[in-house]
């Protein structure tokens, strides 16, 4: 097998009759968080394009949080993610910039479809419910394991009471570089605000190493 | 199963024809392919007749490149399902992956190159001129 994965070798080469294109770099954030907190609505208000769901079949075991009492055993699960693009085209970099949007269940037993969407990710978007702030305790947990740059997004439901950021932060005992910032999912401004915070926290001197970016085509 | 959120969850619904009857019962892509590998539309013909969601996803990517995941969300067929019909049309050169190196090795991991993250920046700031980054 070949592998074309994010640091894979050789692709197949471009056909010759073909005039060189410029090809674009793919980026990726994962918005986690639990069961309708808005991480659907978040993705739709940023996308370029209609928010799609994609089904990825898992085959390890589920965690004991499902009953499977009358069921001998369980091997695949079938996860459900919203999935949206944003395209870019700056001078910043030579080429195009494509942003992938994963929005992924939050709960323990998707933490496999974590790992495969936080590999080579920009960072994440844990999406806070504070109603449900317990919901966030796995992903918080997650990314500071794997190191992976995030942000706490309070969605501001309507009739939520409003704490503090550092209530926020106390409650989900929260590193005091990790952003925690109130969003409203629905609007595209929030939202692109929620990510330029991801992608800064991202770069600061904690995450990122000097490299030399050869994007030759 | 509890879905709060609407219609994220669809198991039986979406599925009228088992999923690996379209891919003639391969599992397995030939290709290791992430979510977000990018296809672009190749100038050969796949060999043979292809399956109408072979067909499908050339004719999406000759309209503009796309990723593994946005061909299985538009053609509503599963991630690994596409792995596989996506792998003959690598194989037959329909399609091509574009090469870029946008990641570095960190010790945790693949990291996106700075450059590449003042690049996002910059962009959701095009699209968005009243956002605003609050990172302490």
């Amino acid at each position: 097998m070949q592998d074309y994965g994010t640091c894979g070798p050789t692709p197949p080469r471009r056909p010759s009759d073909r005039s060189p294109a410029v090809s674009p770099a793919g980026l990726k954030i994962v918005i986690a968080g639990g069961f309708g907190v808005g991480k659907t609505t978040f993705v739709g208000a940023i996308s370029e394009i209609e928010p799609l769901t994609t089904e990825e079949y898992l085959t390890a075991a589920s965690a004991p949080t499902d009953s499977l009492d009358q069921v001998e055993s369980k091997e695949t699960t079938t996860v459900a993610m919203d999935f949206g693009r944003i395209t870019f085209d700056v001078p910043v970099v030579p080429i195009p910039v494509e942003l992938f949007l994963f929005g992924t269940p939050g709960q323990e037993r998707f933490l496999h479809t974590w790992h495969s969407l936080a590999h080579g990710a920009i960072g994440a978007v844990v999406l806070a419910d504070t109603r449900r702030l317990d919901a966030s305790f796995t992903a918080v947990a997650y990314f500071e394991q794997l190191a992976l740059p995030f942000v706490v997004a309070v969605n501001q439901f309507p009739r939520a009471h409003r704490y503090s950021a550092d209530e926020i932060r106390q409650a989900l005992v929260l590193d005091p570089g990790v952003p925690v910032i109130s969003c409203d999912a629905r609007n595209g401004t929030s939202a692109a605000s929620v990510l330029m915070t991801l992608v800064e926290h991202a770069r600061s001197a904690r995450f990122t190493e000097p490299a030399v970016l050869d994007m030759r085509p | 199963m509890e879905c709060a959120d609407g219609a994220s969850w669809s198991v039986e619904d979406s599925t009228q024809v088992r999923p690996y009857a379209v891919t003639s019962g391969r599992t397995q892509p030939r290709h290791l392919l992430s979510l977000e590998s990018v296809l672009e539309a190749g100038s050969a013909e796949p060999a043979g007749t292809a399956s109408p969601e072979a067909a499908q996803i050339l004719a999406l990517c000759r309209s503009h490149r796309r990723s593994i995941a946005e061909l299985s969300g538009t053609i509503g067929q599963p991630v690994p399902v596409v792995k596989v019909l996506v792998s003959d049309l690598l194989d037959a050169r329909a399609l091509w992956l574009p090469v870029t190196t946008p990641f570095y090795d960190s010790p945790t991991g693949p990291r996106p190159h700075t450059q590449l993250l003042e690049a996002v920046s910059a962009g959701l700031r095009n699209l968005w001129p009243d956002a605003a980054s609050k990172a302490v």
